[in-house]
């Protein structure tokens, strides 16, 4: 089987997995352009088909940016910095580290009102940050392209722009809503750790932002939304392999 | 044409006696002017005649801001509001009110510069300008409520991102002493009965855009540290004000009040501020505490955290918590905001049942807040209450209300220093309700005329501060002698400059302060000691100038004048010495339009001459000199008869004040008999048309 995975590795490009992926054993890995894809042998018959692609298990991150909400004084400057500094544009909704959202009235929203977070409420003021998410990664199994891959230095989940078509499958796909899209270039963005020196939390006036060894928060930071719609139903019926009780 | 970075490119119109919005080319049509002040100036000379009254339809009330705004140039967060005020007095003039929060940034985001607001609507109305989309909307069932609600509601049509810019009562019942308000607590005095009159409610931005950086963005990102690397405390007070280990000065005056055993007591866990080495940029934010600056050091327990606007490093609004009101005055617990916003109750009152600096002032401040904020009330950088004060103690209120009148005022909790009082007195201000609500919502100019007391008299005592034409002193000669009072000349209400107080105020020892000064004024006499005073000297005037053209400059390029400039630093390996280029490297890579100092400077001096051609056109006169650069009485007096230079007083001497104006009027090439500028120094500005339009008025000197 090794064989045929190489084999198949030399005529696939890293968007064309699929096929590579079904010849390989349960247990086997294959590492494409910073991708590792595990492909698992009871979708032989779909992936044969070509109808779905394998779920994606990438390399843990090396580091994840903290926030401490009773520090931050909601100065916005970790998003300044986030959009200036890499984009060369000033542009809060691209930010990837997300404030501005839950600045007024904290991740309730509005109708919180006097008794939420934010300014308007206690002055809590939620920062909102990529959780560089173990298996399952959301945005990665959503996106159609395998445009989210693994980047060096730290293994942050980044988009590869040149993969990624702009269809915002992964925007939806995030519970935690951490996916931002530029309107500009018409593609998707996320948080890239900026190779592990965050431009955010250098940016942070009141050091309410800390780089540290990655954790997993995945199942402890409240999602915002239910991204169900994202999944496509194969994919769906392929997490149940692994995740059935 | 060449596409500059900085500005969002458009200026919004709308037309509220039409319902119609169109845009304009910001740079096309303003790039000689900036943004900010410099579009409010523009549009009011080009668009809204002389004799026109604040109220009227034909006035117009520009919200601009600049290329900075919206970017991470350290405080940049503040909007200016350019209309004709309506507490000017005898006669209304253009002025500028300048709000701070989240407004700037988030109308530059929705992809304008500015928004001119044009006509009357019919009916109430508000405005929402999401990214490209204007919608003038019904408004009626906002009319009536306090600005706090108006916030929600609209913010939830919009989304909690929204950032509305709201009257109260006050500005809907037209009172002159009404403010306009966005993000809780930052308002722009005096231009609230302004949008009053054209019906307008509030103005609600969503912006999902960006503020492209023109030149280089590594360049931008090296030119932004820099910037903050010089950044002090608020007011740029560069010395804290109790002894840091790191620290060689420190300065009991000072705002840079963290330290370390002093926290933010109610933030849950409390959070120690710490020594706040200025070369720890991620802790610049602990440095300022407005509350515990004015209140003292018993805020700090009720202080939850700096807050601010946005991009400002420098959290100047104190949020503070204080269950105790909750129960006794049934009012949020939660309030924030900075100094006269902050003061605003407490300056009512004479004095305390537990003296001035008991808990009791502290509860007054979060009334004052709790009242003024949703209300939507100007205090007039606290004329308000100085004139409500003596009003009072002197005896007009009584002798000017009938006695039932006086009788509904509960004058025995006023004496006592209860707040509640306040509950009393500032909804009727807000509804004009009976003859002091009335009398006290006109400002003072139309007040002292109303109730026929004598500008001169209110002119003569010292404590009031009044200065002229309706409004108070802004750090004038008890600050900053000759160039304070220069500068409290050149403006139709407070000049709201801080150029020379944060110099002055910074805390830096006198000799550093006249180091610096002889490199960036030319001489080290352009600076005294507080209170030690020495004769007029050319640098002073060069010191004012420049002054008032980086007042412009920051209001024109949206960085926060309450801030800059940035001259003096934290830094001892600098020698103390800021950077007085940055406002010009700031635009160059912002714009990708590169201006060195001089030929920044040069555009704010044509802002600034702009806005005294507006005075002289809508004055009908050119003898400023004569009658519109004048000097209440208390600066040439001195309580205990010190003379003038003499050590412990502030006192101005009348021959050295005009010697003065001649200094000052040469600086900017102004005629000296008149104090007007002469066609050649409009002609150097590059407005050679507003020369030939004076003229015509017969109003150039010579």
């Amino acid at each position: 089987m090794g064989s045929g995975c190489e084999r198949d590795r030399s005529s696939s490009s890293a968007s064309g997995l699929a096929g590579a992926v079904g010849l390989c054993s349960r247990r086997q890995f294959l590492k494409v352009g910073g991708l590792s894809v595990i492909g698992m042998s009871a979708l032989g018959p779909l992936l044969a088909r070509g109808a779905v692609k394998p779920l994606i298990i990438m390399e843990q991150a090396q580091g994840i940016v903290i926030g401490d909400p009773t520090k931050c004084v909601g100065c916005r400057r970790c998003e300044l910095a986030c959009t200036e500094f890499n984009d060369g544009k000033a542009a809060p909704t691209l930010a990837r580290i997300k404030v501005d959202r839950n600045l007024n009235f904290g991740p309730k929203g509005v109708f919180a009102g006097q008794r939420g977070q934010g300014n308007w409420g206690n002055g809590l003021v939620v920062q909102d940050l990529c959780k560089q998410c173990p298996h399952p990664v959301p945005c990665a199994d959503a996106c159609p392209n395998d445009a989210i891959v693994v980047a060096p230095p730290v293994k942050a989940r980044v988009v590869d722009p040149d993969k990624c078509t702009g269809c915002k499958m992964c925007l939806r796909a995030c519970p935690w809503e951490m996916i931002s899209f530029d309107q500009d270039s018409g593609k998707a963005t996320k948080c890239n750790l900026c190779g592990g020196k965050p431009k955010c939390v250098e940016a942070c006036p009141a050091q309410s932002l800390t780089y540290l060894p990655w954790r997993d928060l995945t199942d402890k930071v409240p999602v915002r939304t239910a991204p169900l719609a994202a999944l496509s139903p194969e994919k769906s019926a392929a997490c149940q392999e692994c995740h059935k009780r | 044409m060449k596409t500059y970075g900085g500005w969002a490119g458009k200026v919004l119109r709308v037309d509220l006696s039409t319902g119609r919005s169109r845009t304009e080319e910001t740079v096309d049509k303003y790039k000689d002017y900036l943004g900010g002040t410099g579009i409010g100036y523009k549009v009011m000379w080009d668009e809204v005649p002389a004799g026109t009254k604040p109220h009227d339809p034909g006035n117009k009330i520009i919200f601009a801001v600049g290329p900075l705004a919206g970017t991470g140039a350290p405080c940049n967060g503040r909007i200016a509001i350019t209309t004709l005020w309506p507490t000017c007095a005898p006669k209304p003039l253009v002025a500028t009110g300048h709000m701070g929060g989240h407004f700037a940034a988030e109308l530059k985001y929705a992809g304008y510069d500015a928004i001119v607001i044009e006509g009357k609507a019919d009916h109430p109305v508000w405005l929402s300008v999401a990214d490209g989309k204007v919608e003038v909307k019904d408004g009626r069932h906002l009319w009536g409520e306090g600005i706090r609600r108006t916030t929600a509601a609209i913010s939830q049509i919009m989304g909690p991102e929204a950032v509305v810019a709201a009257i109260g009562p006050a500005g809907e019942n037209l009172v002159p002493m009404s403010n306009v308000m966005n993000s809780i607590s930052h308002s722009a005095g005096g231009a609230g009965s302004v949008m009053g009159s054209k019906n307008l409610k509030a103005i609600g931005v969503r912006g999902t855009g960006s503020v492209r950086i023109g030149g280089n963005k590594d360049e931008w990102e090296k030119l932004v540290k820099y910037h903050l690397s010089l950044l002090g405390a608020n007011n740029q007070h560069v010395v804290p004000n109790a002894p840091q280990p790191w620290a060689e000065f420190w300065s009991p005056g000072t705002r840079w009040v963290g330290s370390k055993g002093r926290a933010w007591g109610a933030a849950a866990p409390p959070i120690e501020t710490g020594t706040c080495e200025p070369h720890n940029l991620n802790r610049i934010a602990y440095r300022t505490n407005n509350a515990a600056f004015y209140l003292g050091d018993a805020a700090w327990q009720y202080t939850v955290r700096g807050n601010g606007c946005t991009g400002c490093p420098i959290r100047c609004h104190t949020m503070v918590k204080m269950p105790a009101v909750a129960s006794k005055y049934g009012i949020s617990e939660m309030g924030q905001n900075t100094c006269m916003g902050l003061l605003f109750g407490w300056v009512f009152f004479k004095s305390f049942p537990a003296g001035l600096d008991g808990r009791a002032n502290m509860e007054t401040c979060m009334v004052g807040m709790h009242l003024a904020d949703d209300l939507g009330i100007w205090c007039n950088y606290g004329q308000l209450q100085r004139d409500f004060q003596k009003l009072y103690y002197e005896g007009h209120i009584k002798a000017k209300l009938g006695e039932k009148e006086f009788k509904s005022y509960s004058w025995d909790k006023y004496e006592k220093g209860d707040p509640s009082f306040l509950f009393e007195l500032l909804p009727r201000i807000a509804a004009k309700e009976g003859e002091l609500a009335c009398a006290l919502g006109l400002g003072t100019g139309y007040l002292l005329e109303r109730w026929s007391i004598s500008e001169a008299e209110w002119g003569k005592d010292h404590d009031l501060a009044y200065w002229k034409m309706g409004h108070p002193k802004h750090h004038s000669c008890e600050e900053v002698g000759q160039c304070g009072t220069l500068i409290n000349l050149m403006y139709n209400r407070d000049p709201q400059c801080h150029s020379h107080v944060n110099f002055i105020r910074n805390g830096l020892p006198l000799q550093v302060q006249k180091k610096l000064a002889a490199e960036i004024w030319g001489a080290p006499e352009a600076v005294d000691a507080i209170g030690a005073y020495t004769p007029m000297h050319p640098s002073k005037a060069r010191m004012a100038k420049w002054s008032v053209l980086r007042k412009e400059l920051h209001d024109s390029l949206s960085l926060c004048n309450w801030m800059g400039p940035w001259v003096a630093s934290p830094l001892k390996e600098r020698g103390y010495r800021g950077d007085d280029s940055l406002e010009s490297m700031l635009y160059s890579v912002a714009t990708g339009d590169k201006l060195d100092r001089q030929e920044l400077d040069r555009v704010a001096e044509r802002i600034f001459v702009l806005h005294r051609a507006l005075t002289i056109r809508d004055m009908g006169t050119k003898e400023m000199r004569a009658r519109h650069d004048l000097i209440p009485e208390w600066a040439f007096e001195d309580e205990s008869g010190k003379a003038p230079f003499t050590k412990g007083t502030t006192r101005m001497d009348r021959k050295d004040v005009e010697t003065a104006k001649d200094m000052f009027y040469d600086e900017l090439g102004w005629d000296r008999a008149t104090g007007a500028p002469t066609a050649e120094a409009y002609r150097k500005a590059g407005m050679g048309d507003v020369a030939i339009e004076l003229d015509r008025r017969n109003l150039l000197p010579g």
